[in-house]
């Protein structure tokens, strides 16, 4: 178990790194510069800003000094905004993107296993043809089509919460974790519904049925448990998403979490704030899967041994 | 153990959850849009519109400017100018305070000048000084040649007098003397706490009529009324929050849900319907942005002036702009004109003409310089991805195909490689704008000094020479007439089709009064009130 523990954590580390270096020289490669204006700065200021952000030096001695700086902690300094340093654009942003993705794996999974449940015991009825027409809509209607349309109804139409922003507490929260959530309801609730199907077949459930263990008491405690195991596989890796997936989200609401600096970074080739974000996300998405592949280890003594 | 799982992780969301949540805002206080977030808040560095309106709430220049952009008295009463124009002295009010109520002393505006100016301070703005107006001894000062301050042009003599010594006349320098180009700098604080302490509302002394109570990036920064202003006592709104909301589409909304008071853009696509509906809130005015299409000189077809005028001329821009573009962007036929109303700029030469035998006029230019159906031009319009300059490049290919039967593409890309294309020259056409550093002509032709921009391989010794004449006068309308003089000699060689100015655009609530079209950009809420 050990070995596959240090293997594990080995492979995340080495991806980690290659991220780094992948990504700091690519955005290299992307036509201007941190400092390409349409006012062309004068060749002096133009130095000592070139000077103050080491952009002067040959770019491998930037990548030393960079991979130093990471080794640290140092994240360096963000090109377009000079009043923070990339570590604490991430470390203000990041609550923000976690809550609203927290929540939405909350309310994800909650829906998704209800509306899979009743969908799997209700068959071929008005209630799996509808839990089955909220799954289909959370997969295909696009977040910047359903997000507009929720600002639409519950903010312009009905006033019941705010367009976009963090100044309304938990009412700024609502809009955006249910879009957020809403792609992941569907895949959980149609993960749910086969396996509940699935699992309602076992000969286990069978014999509870059997024994004469109430409808009710058989669905709870026998074929649940059972169907959950899919989707809480599915889970591991879909927090890592949703909580590095609301890019989008956070610009049509208006959020001040991260995700909403990383096109923009990469389109003001703010070189330290796009590896910033790159490698927090990067870590993040390793970090569950390398638990998810723990955690499936320790159930299943079959994959330690891979 | 589970349990405890669950509280570790669940309690400090919880908790934050609880922290985020913050009271419902208040009705008195104003709330503005201001698009992406800010580049920064120290008054020295920051480069950008929105940082700039934020900056002229909380901090005061030795003028300011009233909600139609005029230029008023600020932290200086008065101010004379010596008859040459090169010395201008302004005096201080008696007893100007910063916000924790420390005097504020005609020192501490050098001391701002210098900031700016120092290598260390990184800023981009020390070419106000050193290019825009030339202040003494500034230039030695930003490239480092020197540290000692004593030649510096800008001094105290005493606590309520600053003198600032040109090198040479410039009758537009207090355009420049606002906060957004010269804030004055607090020496105490910032020599405790650096940089920082502009953004921590815990440390930022400031002399405008608001102070910083907070700030959080990404998301807002909220200014409370600075009772230690002068003129506090006519500040009406005493709370203005600045709201980040990247998506102008979003924007909207919140405009509409009433979270915001004035919105930092509009989307193009609405704009009709919003006229339409609310057209008292939709102010759409001039701002101090000329487009142009600038032609590569570089290039063998258009050295010649007969096929640059053609194109030039082929462009219906009443219907380009009205029909296609519909972003409220100006028509013009000029480059300099438009922004500062005492300019009276001359236009290209078949501007009085009709759009039909101007499109006459091109065609024979057009078959004058050898081209025609068997042999049409092939060109590419460079421009970037945003909404307004992509319609308008693919408006004015098909007006060329359409008047010239020119073969022309439209090349789109993102903003940095379109900067990148143009320094490299290998454009044909380029969709070429220019921010004026105020609301006048001569930050426009200034920039087409081939001394000053080696971008447009355009060799012209008169209009350089006109320039120089221009740059002599200190009176302001012997200056802008010798300007004159030199935008006709630039615009006579069509070495780019001036285009349109681009405009302002802010949605308004009626419950905001004094809301005025100011060209610079400047609307201080100090000046307004909210009903």
């Amino acid at each position: 178990m050990l070995r596959f523990v240090t293997k594990r954590l080995f492979d995340g580390a080495l991806t980690l790194g290659a991220l780094v270096v992948l990504t700091f020289f690519v955005i290299r490669l992307a036509p201007g510069g941190p400092f390409s204006k349409s006012r062309k700065l004068s060749a002096e200021v133009l130095a000592n800003i070139q000077a103050r952000y080491h952009l002067d030096e040959p770019i491998w001695q930037q990548f030393g000094r960079y991979v130093w700086g990471l080794l640290r902690f140092d994240f360096g300094p963000s090109t377009r905004f000079r009043d923070y340093d990339v570590g604490e654009i991430l470390l203000s942003g990041f609550p923000y993107s976690l809550t609203i993705g927290f929540w939405a794996v909350i309310v994800a999974s909650l829906v998704g296993v209800a509306l899979g449940v009743a969908g799997a015991l209700r068959r071929n009825t008005g209630t799996d043809y509808l839990a089955g027409v909220i799954g289909v809509t959370g997969i295909a209607v696009p977040i910047f089509v359903i997000g507009p349309i929720m600002q639409v109804v519950f903010a312009l139409k009905l006033s019941w919460l705010p367009v976009g922003g963090w100044n309304d507490g938990w009412r700024s929260l609502v809009l955006p974790v249910i879009v957020l959530a809403l792609p992941n309801i569907a895949y959980i609730s149609r993960l749910t519904r086969t396996s509940m199907i699935e699992t309602l077949r076992e000969n286990y459930v069978r014999t509870a049925r059997a024994k004469g263990i109430g409808g009710r008491n058989v669905i709870w405690h026998h074929a649940l448990t059972g169907a959950l195991l899919p989707v809480i596989a599915y889970l591991g890796p879909a927090t890592a998403g949703i909580i590095t997936g609301s890019i989008l989200i956070e610009t049509i609401f208006a959020v001040p979490g991260i995700g909403r600096h990383f096109v923009d970074a990469a389109l003001n080739r703010d070189y330290p704030l796009v590896m910033g974000i790159t490698i927090v996300y990067g870590a993040f998405l390793i970090v569950f899967n390398v638990a998810t592949d723990l955690i499936r280890g320790w159930i299943d003594p079959r994959v330690r041994n891979v | 153990m589970r349990i405890g799982f669950g509280r570790q992780i669940i309690g400090p969301l919880l908790a934050a959850f609880v922290c985020f949540a913050t009271p419902v805002l208040a009705d008195d206080t104003l709330d503005r849009g201001i698009g992406s977030e800010w580049s920064s808040l120290d008054p020295q560095v920051n480069f950008d519109a929105a940082a700039a309106w934020i900056q002229s709430d909380a901090y005061e220049g030795l003028i300011t400017f009233d909600l139609s952009g005029k230029v008023i008295p600020g932290a200086a009463e008065s101010w004379e100018a010596s008859p040459d124009g090169l010395t201008f002295t302004f005096h201080l009010r008696d007893g100007l305070k910063w916000s924790n109520g420390d005097p504020l002393t005609a020192q501490q505006f050098v001391d701002g000048a210098l900031r700016m100016l120092n290598p260390d301070t990184a800023s981009e703005k020390g070419y106000y000084f050193t290019s825009v107006i030339q202040v003494k001894g500034a230039d030695a000062l930003a490239n480092g040649e020197t540290k000692d301050t004593s030649g510096f042009g800008m001094t105290a003599p005493d606590a309520r007098t600053v003198i600032v010594a040109l090198l040479a006349p410039a009758p537009f320098m207090l355009d420049i003397m606002g906060s957004f180009h010269m804030s004055p700098l607090h020496g105490p604080s910032f020599a405790v706490n650096g940089a920082g302490g502009f953004v921590d509302p815990a440390k930022v002394v400031s002399n405008g009529a608001y102070s910083i109570a907070e700030v959080v990036p990404q998301s807002h920064v909220l200014l409370t009324a600075n009772p230690n202003y002068w003129d506090a006592a006519n500040v009406k709104i005493k709370s203005v929050k600045y709201h980040v909301t990247e998506d102008v589409a979003t924007e909207l909304k919140r405009y509409r849900a009433g979270e915001i008071d004035v919105t930092y853009d509009i989307p193009l696509n609405q704009i009709e319907t919003l006229k339409a509906e609310i057209p008292d809130e939709v102010k759409i005015y001039p701002s101090t942005e000329v487009i142009y299409y600038s032609f590569n000189l570089s290039k063998e077809p258009f050295q010649n002036i007969e096929l640059r005028r053609a194109l030039t001329l082929a462009i219906d821009r009443e219907t380009l702009e009205g029909k296609i573009v519909k972003g409220g962007s100006i028509p013009t036929f000029s480059y300099a004109s438009g922004f500062d109303p005492t300019y009276q700029g001359p236009t290209i030469a078949e501007a009085s003409m009709t759009q039909q035998e101007r499109e006459a006029l091109a065609q024979e230019l057009y078959a004058k310089a050898g081209y025609g159906p068997d042999n049409p031009l092939k060109i590419a319009i460079t421009g970037t991805v945003a909404e307004d300059p992509k319609r308008r490049a693919q408006g004015v290919a098909l007006m060329w195909k359409k008047v010239l039967g020119v073969d022309a593409s439209v090349e789109a890309v993102e903003r940095k490689a379109w900067l990148d294309i143009f320094y490299a020259g290998t454009w044909d056409v380029f969709s070429d704008d220019l921010v004026g550093d105020f609301a006048g002509a001569e930050t426009f032709l200034g920039y087409m000094r081939p001394s000053s921009e080696p971008g447009y391989n355009w060799v012209k010794p008169e209009f350089d020479a006109a320039m120089d004449v221009a740059a002599q006068l200190s009176d302001h309308t012997a200056r802008n007439a010798a300007l004159a003089k030199a935008e006709k000699i630039l615009l006579d060689d069509y070495i780019f089709a001036p285009m349109a100015i681009f405009p302002t655009r802010h949605l308004v609530k009626p419950s905001v009064k004094g809301w005025e079209a100011s060209v610079a950009g400047y609307n201080n809420s100090q000046f307004l009130a909210l009903e």
